[in-house]
C-alpha cells in the first residue's frame, strides 16, 4: 500500500490503517475472501470526491467531526446481497446495504478512536447526489478497494476537534 | 421461543431471521421486527418476547435506551446487543443496562447462533 500521509496533521498513519483493517475485516467476515487494498492517498478536494454510484455516509462528531463514506456500484452491493442470501436487490436495499456497510466501518473504528467519536445512522446517496461531493478537509484521505472484479472506495474526512 | 429483532437496516433484520430459519437453534418464533429503538419497545410491550437482538445506532431511540425501557418493563429479558460500535465503552454501557450479551458487526452465521445460544443458556 502506497500512502501519502505527511499531510495529515490530525489524523496518522495508524489511525487510517485502523479503516483499512475494518475494510478488510468486514469483506473476509461477510464473503470469506479478502478485499485488495489498490491504492491509499490524500485526494485534493478541488477536485468531487471519488464515489460510485451508491454512497454511504456516516457523520461523525464529539471530539472529531466531519463524516466517513463507503461508496461502490450496483454490481458489488448485489453480489454481497447474493451471498447473505437476500432475495431484494432493488434500489433501496442497495442504499440500505452501503449505508450498512459505512456504519460498520465507522463503528469498528470506534476500537480505537473510542465513544467520543460519536457516528450517526446512515445517510445514503446514489450516483446523483454523491457527484459533486465536497469534502471538509482540504485534503480527505482514500482507500481504493478491489474485491473480486469489483471496486469501491472508503473516504476518510474527519477531523479531531482542537 | 419469541424473538424481537431490532436493526434500522432491513437487510440486517432479514439476514438475522434467515440464519435463525436456517439454523438448528430450538423452534424460534420472529414476533416483530424494529427499525426504531421506539417501535422495538412498543413491539416489546405488545409481544414480551424471550429473546430481543439489539442494534444500536438507530433513528428516534437508540438500543442502549431501548435496552432499559425494556429492562423496566421486564428486568430478566434476554437482550443480544449487535452493534459495529466497537469501544469498549459502548459494550460496558450497554451490559451495564441490562443486556445479556453482545455481538459485533460484521459477524457470520456461527457467530449469530454462537452468541444466541450463549445469552439462551
Amino acid at each position: 500500500m502506497a500512502a501519502d500521509v505527511t499531510a495529515l496533521s490530525d489524523i496518522d498513519e495508524r489511525e487510517i490503517q485502523v479503516f483499512v483493517e475494518a475494510v478488510s475485516r468486514y469483506f473476509s467476515q461477510i464473503t470469506g475472501q479478502k478485499a485488495e487494498i489498490r491504492a491509499a492517498f490524500l485526494t485534493n478536494n478541488e477536485r468531487a470526491l471519488p464515489v460510485f454510484e451508491f454512497t454511504g455516509m456516516i457523520k461523525i462528531s464529539g471530539d472529531y467531526y466531519g463524516a466517513i463514506y463507503f461508496s461502490t456500484d450496483r454490481f458489488l452491493l448485489s453480489r454481497l446481497l447474493q451471498i447473505m442470501n437476500e432475495p431484494r436487490h432493488g434500489e433501496e436495499h442497495l442504499l440500505d446495504a452501503v449505508g450498512e456497510i459505512a456504519n460498520t466501518l465507522a463503528g469498528n473504528a470506534r476500537q480505537h478512536f473510542g465513544e467520543m467519536m460519536e457516528v450517526s445512522v446512515p445517510l445514503t446517496m446514489d450516483g446523483k447526489e454523491s457527484k459533486n461531493l465536497k469534502g471538509l478537509r482540504d485534503r480527505p484521505y482514500v482507500i481504493m478497494v478491489r474485491w473480486k472484479q469489483y471496486e469501491a472506495s472508503v473516504i476518510i474526512d474527519i477531523k479531531r476537534k482542537k | 421461543m419469541k424473538l424481537l429483532i431490532v436493526d434500522d437496516s432491513s437487510i440486517i433484520r432479514s439476514r438475522i431471521a434467515r440464519i435463525l430459519s436456517d439454523s438448528r437453534l430450538p423452534a424460534i418464533q420472529i414476533v416483530g421486527m424494529a427499525r426504531t429503538g421506539t417501535e422495538a419497545v412498543a413491539l416489546f410491550q405488545q409481544h414480551t418476547p424471550d429473546l430481543v437482538t439489539m442494534d444500536l445506532t438507530m433513528p428516534e431511540m437508540d438500543g442502549v435506551e431501548s435496552t432499559e425501557a425494556m429492562i423496566t418493563l421486564k428486568p430478566d429479558s434476554n437482550i443480544l446487543i449487535i452493534s459495529a460500535l466497537s469501544d469498549k465503552a459502548t459494550a460496558i454501557k450497554a451490559l451495564k443496562k441490562g443486556a445479556k450479551g453482545f455481538l459485533y458487526k460484521p459477524f457470520n452465521d456461527e457467530q449469530l447462533i454462537h452468541a444466541l445460544l450463549e445469552i439462551m443458556e
